[in-house]
């Protein structure tokens, strides 16, 4: 204990000198928490919208499906099984084009119901189809692609179940805002009951979107997909940010451990009469060494008191408000809110500190260790060593 | 008197480019409990280097240096601490205080390491502050105090946790006449009070004419042991 107060009492006194070192580890502190917050709020926010946008809470694909492959696309339908609750969202796709100002742009359309509410897809906003039209519903993405707008018509091509083309003018019903490009890029969504008329399939679909809870029994010719197996595209994506959130945090903690680091080597190169002092008043080589590690450790310590006065409001005000990147993260073809409210748990801030104090006292403890090989007769006269 | 040093045979060599440089040579002396001893000489004749083994600093190549009973050379890093600690005192030459830390704090730094309790620990401090004059400085820093303070202090420090024996290396060589007298009156007081032994590294006439015994150094050998009283006659005659 008093080798505690000692060296936080050196420390303090050291004004200037600890707290450049603070400063400098305090917005160490702030931009890693910061960082990982940012990669923490995306996360979570790219997962509940996939949630509640795409994916439910599992899914069941027809055995031909692979989403990968549109060649599939044309044979992956099959009966909704009788086995499955009225709560399950079954979704319909066929390859079709359409052809805005004279363009063609391949789609898919989609077929959902109307009625459903497991998604977060405004489906009851399509209106229903009379006299042979056919009322869509598409995302902004799409509609910034195909340079569509609400109201627009545009003709549309596809293949009904014989493999027979059919053409159509469709209109855009409506236009939904999503963060979520898997369900906005290239994606036209139609009534199911309009999807069976137009397609010649009836209670048919490529894939289920499960609700909460859904006992997934083995049914035949449909494959299971948990949660967590259709979260994990996204999640690698966020990992693989994560590295280099990883190289940006140990850049910085490299740059503030340094700064510690420097700061040892020149007070025990500076400090040396100080050391023969303590010496020759009774303390041990080793205690010395301990005091001058604990002084090192502090700043980390201290930088983290700092860091917390000084990072939390700001990071409650961003957790509150959000961060918005100015531009359209739809393009990144990334599941990305434009604001993307951080997220700092107490595992994050913990973790950070304990890692940086830890490391902290690793890069305090290498230099300060020379001491308990000093000869204090040098030490006192200020010899360099 | 009590013997409470004893040098035997002891030869001190430094590693000096391929060679050793030799600074102590075949020393036999001995202390005994209450002297005001100094050990003079020119620079390099080997008593700092005397000094610093007394103290337990540093380690004789040869011979055994006994004190209080222990042999220096066999003493572990702790119970090398443990003796300075608790049984020697040092005062340095450029005082060497602790620059964060207050004339109180000082002074009290030693007892702190002996985890002597916060009542005894003030009473013992305010009292050595007493001795050497200084009790109004308790709050200064050091680089607050003139040289003469700041051997007071140093003096206070070494003697608050009523050492042994204390040593001081060439206390007087920063300081004026006055000062230099001073300290060295505040010394012997506290030598005849509390029959502490004092032994001295000096080639300064002021200090000497205090001294009890002047052990005389000449490149690294003991060239004279000689008794001042019969010298100088009363104590501090200056």
């Amino acid at each position: 204990m008093l080798t505690f107060k000692l060296a936080l009492k050196n420390l303090l006194s050291a004004g200037l000198r600890t707290w450049l070192s603070v400063s400098v580890m305090a917005f160490a502190y702030i931009l890693i928490i910061f960082y990982n917050g940012m990669l923490d709020g995306w996360n979570e926010q790219a997962k509940t919208d996939s949630i509640a946008w795409e994916f439910g809470h599992g899914q069941l694909w027809q055995e031909d499906y692979d989403p990968y492959d549109p060649f599939t696309l044309q044979d992956a339908h099959s009966k909704v099984p009788k086995e499955v609750s009225e709560d399950v969202v079954p979704i319909l796709i066929r390859q079709a084009s359409i052809y805005p100002q004279g363009r063609m742009v391949s789609v898919m359309l989609q077929g959902i119901p109307r009625n459903q509410n497991l998604l977060e897809l405004p489906t009851k906003e399509i209106p229903k189809s009379v006299d042979g039209s056919l009322n869509v519903m598409i995302g902004t993405g799409m509609a910034k692609t195909a340079k569509l707008e609400a109201g627009d018509n545009v003709l549309m091509r596809w293949r009904d179940k014989n493999g027979t083309f059919d053409a159509l003018e469709i209109t855009v019903a409506g236009v939904f805002k999503t963060n979520v490009p898997a369900v906005d890029a290239g994606k036209i969504w139609v009534a199911m009951e309009d999807m069976n008329r137009i397609t010649g399939f009836e209670n048919e679909a490529t894939y289920l979107v499960l609700p909460k809870g859904f006992d997934h029994e083995n049914i035949a010719g449909w494959e299971y997909h948990s949660l967590e197996n259709l979260l994990e595209p996204t999640e690698k994506i966020i990992a693989s940010k994560k590295i280099s959130g990883y190289v940006i945090y140990a850049i910085l903690l490299g740059l503030a451990l340094l700064a510690i680091f420097d700061t040892q080597v020149l007070s025990i190169f500076r400090r040396q009469k100080e050391i023969g002092i303590y010496i020759a008043l009774g303390m041990t080589r080793w205690r010395v060494v301990r005091m001058f590690t604990i002084e090192g450790a502090s700043t980390s310590i201290l930088a983290a008191g700092v860091g917390a006065v000084i990072g939390t409001p700001l990071f409650i005000y961003l957790a509150n408000t959000g961060i918005s990147f100015g531009m359209n993260t739809q393009s990144m073809g990334l599941t990305m809110a434009e604001v993307i409210v951080p997220v700092y748990g107490v595992g994050l801030v913990v973790t950070t500190i304990i890692l940086v104090v830890v490391a902290s006292t690793i890069v305090s403890f290498w230099p300060s260790k020379k001491i308990a090989n000093m000869d204090v007769t040098l030490a006192l006269k200020g010899k360099v060593q | 008197m009590e013997e409470i040093i004893s040098i035997k045979n002891v030869v001190k060599r430094f590693p000096v480019g391929d060679g050793f440089f030799t600074a102590l040579q075949d020393i036999n002396l001995e202390f005994k409990k209450g002297e005001f001893a100094g050990l003079v000489g020119p620079s390099g004749s080997g008593k700092t280097t005397l000094l610093n083994i007394i103290g337990s600093l540093d380690t004789p190549t040869e011979g055994e240096a006994i004190v209080i009973g222990k042999d220096i050379s066999k003493l572990s890093h702790q119970q090398s601490a443990d003796l300075r600690n608790h049984n020697v005192g040092f005062i340095f030459q450029e005082y060497h205080l602790l620059p964060v830390y207050t004339v109180y704090e000082n002074v009290e730094f030693a007892l702190l390491l002996q985890n002597i309790g916060a009542a005894e620990r003030k009473k013992a401090v305010m009292e050595a502050l007493d001795w050497v004059g200084l009790t109004h400085k308790k709050d200064s820093k050091p680089d607050k105090l003139s040289g003469g303070e700041s051997q007071r202090v140093a003096v206070a420090r070494a003697i608050v946790k009523r050492p042994a024996i204390l040593l001081a290396d060439e206390p007087s060589a920063n300081l004026d006449a006055e000062n230099a007298h001073n300290i060295m009156k505040v010394m012997k007081k506290l030598n005849e009070e509390l029959d502490t032994t004092f032994i001295f590294s000096t080639h300064d006439e002021k200090v000497m004419q205090y001294l009890d015994r002047i052990v005389h150094l000449k490149d690294g050998r003991i060239e004279k042991d000689e008794m001042m009283k019969a010298k100088y006659g009363v104590h501090g005659a200056h």
